[in-house]
């Protein structure tokens, strides 16, 4: 059977022209996704039921004695963190909220460690935005900057930039201007009209720079700014000021190098200053297939993007305090549910040094390096894949997932929600 | 009146516990107060030895003495207008928050954001101060209104971030960007820092050290004394409308 038209629920492209061959309820071949779409469709090896950690080894149990050890560890906890939720539906992350204000925990998702200090940005200067088809067919100059969507987000340049035609572009391909700016000379730099190379730590001021020059104020500017020429910068300024539609795409070479949310500050108040000239706009290079949407979804139930803390009963966020490695690192939280996201690969060793003291529950397919600091681990569908579900895309379209085949698998959402049921169950005694 | 809470050995490792119910002019009511720990409320008293000693009828007779293993201990001083309160070793997160009066002096470090957001009164902080050191909230335009902020040691990043009135002083050396986006008040670094006044609108900055990672967008004006002190005088921050004054003694560009 071949299922057209599935969204591939890798990165925050959710590229949505895939088709997918099943036989025997299993993937067998992928058309038109990138090479970790594909990877992702063809993934094997899940895991089979519930796993109990038991001395040093593993006991299987059931679904039912899986959720009754998560909800009774997560109600005795004093200030449980709720983690992940880049990586699954929003229906799933709903109930996240739901459960992080009933049991009063701290719920974060993985954008406090890539996309979070954007959102720091956009909260104090705004984001002048815009969804990817516009820049499809509009932009004449895009720039990359500090991000790398040949390894990253294949199909950006394909789909949406470099390589795709553009409605009111005559010859797209030769119209359209590629600029990259980075610390190192990337794949995607080898494919760019400029390419611009700062020394590490220097984002903050090329950006200063530009907006100075595009003011007007070039004069003033030293020979050269971390490693880049005044000439350069006047070519890429002009570059910029001569576009019909300009579009920035920033990745986490700008979000989590030195300085962070304010460079993402400058990168906006210099697209502000661009707009004074042209039409100009800017928008993230969003990492998992769904981070975006637990951005929305946390916004749209609590007010607030990431770093929630309901211990008090209200909502509280300050990133820095309330986000996921702060409160690893600093030990002040005990115990975590891990949903859709895999820490232990990513975070700090401080933090996992604290994830290894206290109870850990996750939901995930597939055996991960935070299976390792798990008391129990309950595998459930994958979205996109055996379950269905709401994401949003980079550009913050929301994109229904569909299902390609069927499993016996709980998705995210019924495990989750069964956990909630037992909490009030418990809280109502 | 002096009120004396010495912090009981915690029981439940490294949960931090928020007591912005310390604040002197509570106290004047008795010690009948709660605070949290994580999502479960405590008694003060569950938390702490209490004693006091004499009486007072307003806020500025009352100073409250802290003491033992206090650095996890948040909002201390939050919305505090009068008295005193002396921690005698660190403190934690969000010390002096939006405080309008009335002296906090710690002994020791404190923690991120102390002094966030206030508009009067003095901190004091003997130590080293962390992060957001006289800043403002996330997503706000105003930090630090009125009010004097002196830190003896070394501050984190982003110190008196969006500062809008008042002092902030510190004697040793401030992290990366301290007076990010400020547009009013005076900020005077004694030591070295990175990137001071970036994205500034108005205020001073003075940086007696030398200022890393210069940012290009400053326009030399010429050399001034100052308080004894031969010190380089920039307007900036020209990315920005270019109205704030900022003093260094050297400077280095990323260049």
């Amino acid at each position: 059977m071949i299922v057209k038209d599935a969204v591939c629920p890798f990165c925050g492209c959710l590229c949505d022209d895939i088709e997918v061959e099943v036989e025997e309820g299993r993937v067998v071949a992928v058309t038109n996704a990138c090479e970790l779409g594909t990877t992702k469709f063809m993934g094997e090896k899940r895991m089979k039921n519930p796993i109990l950690r038991d001395g040093d080894r593993w006991k299987d149990i059931t679904y039912d004695e899986a959720v009754r050890y998560a909800a009774d560890v997560l109600l005795e906890a004093e200030r449980p963190l709720l983690y992940g939720w880049s990586g699954t539906h929003g229906e799933a992350q709903c109930v996240g909220v739901h459960m992080a204000e009933l049991i009063r925990g701290v719920i974060d998702n993985t954008s406090s460690v890539c996309h979070g200090p954007s959102i720091l940005a956009i909260q104090e200067v705004g984001h002048p935005g815009c969804t990817l088809g516009v820049v499809k067919n509009r932009a004449d100059l895009v720039i990359y900057w500090g991000s790398n969507p040949i390894d990253a987000h294949p199909r950006h340049l394909s789909r949406y930039t470099r390589y795709a035609e553009g409605f009111f572009l005559e010859n797209a391909f030769r119209d359209r201007k590629v600029i990259v700016i980075d610390v190192r000379k990337t794949e995607t730099a080898n494919i760019a009209d400029e390419f611009v190379q700062i020394r590490p730590g220097g984002d903050y001021a090329v950006l200063s720079a530009l907006r100075a020059i595009v003011q007007g104020k070039a004069d003033t500017i030293p020979r050269t700014v971390a490693g880049v020429t005044r000439e350069q910068l006047v070519r890429v300024a002009n570059l910029c000021m001569n576009a019909k539609f300009g579009a920035v795409y920033f990745g986490l070479g700008l979000t989590m190098t030195q300085g962070k949310y304010k460079n993402i500050r400058n990168a906006i108040e210099l697209v502000s200053e661009l707009s004074r000239h042209t039409k100009f706009t800017i928008s993230a290079m969003r990492g998992h297939y769904n981070v975006y949407g637990s951005n929305e979804v946390n916004t749209w139930m609590t007010g607030y993007p990431f770093g929630i803390d309901f211990s008090r009963g209200i909502a509280f966020y300050n990133p820095g305090e309330t986000t996921a490695v702060d409160i690893l690192a600093r030990k002040e939280c005990d115990a975590a549910l891990i949903v859709g996201s895999d820490p232990a690969a990513h975070f700090p060793r401080k933090c996992l040094e604290h994830l290894a003291d206290i109870p850990v529950v996750q939901l995930d397919p597939y055996p991960n390096a935070t299976t390792a600091f798990c008391n129990v681990q309950i595998p459930v569908a994958v979205t996109g894949i055996d379950a269905e579900g709401t994401a949003y895309r980079m550009d913050g379209v929301p994109i229904r997932t569909r299902k390609v085949l069927s499993t016996d698998y709980l998705s995210d959402e019924e495990v989750l929600a069964r956990m909630y049921a037992r909490m009030q169950e418990v809280l109502e005694q | 009146m002096k009120v004396t809470l010495a912090m009981k050995p915690a029981a439940k490792g490294f949960i931090p516990i928020e007591a912005e119910s310390i604040v002197p002019k509570n106290f004047l009511a008795g010690t009948d107060l709660l605070v949290w720990r994580g999502n479960r409320e405590l008694r003060l008293d569950e938390v702490f030895s209490v004693s006091v000693e004499g009486e007072a009828d307003r806020a500025e007779g009352v100073e409250v003495v802290l003491s033992g293993e206090t650095f996890r201990l948040k909002r201390v001083g939050e919305y505090m207008d009068g008295g005193k309160i002396t921690v005698l070793g660190g403190i934690g997160m969000h010390c002096g928050n939006f405080m309008s009066g009335g002296t906090i002096e710690i002994h020791g470090n404190a923690d991120g954001w102390l002094g966030r957001e206030m508009a009067g009164g003095t901190i004091i902080c003997r130590g080293d101060a962390a992060d957001y050191c006289a800043s403002g909230y996330r997503g706000g335009r105003k930090g630090m209104k009125g009010g004097t902020v002196e830190v003896f040691g070394h501050t984190g990043d982003f110190l008196a971030e969006s500062l809008a009135g008042g002092t902030v002083v510190v004697h040793g050396d401030a992290g990366d960007m301290p007076g990010a986006e400020m547009r009013g008040g005076t900020l005077v670094v004694d030591g070295d820092c990175s990137r001071p006044a970036a994205n500034m609108k108005g205020g001073s900055c003075y940086v007696y050290g030398t200022a890393r990672g210069m940012l290009p967008t400053f326009k030399k004006i010429g050399t001034v004394q100052h308080e004894g002190r031969t010190l380089i005088q920039f307007a900036g921050d020209l990315a920005n409308r270019g109205k704030g004054n900022l003093f260094v003694k050297g400077y280095e560009y990323l260049d």
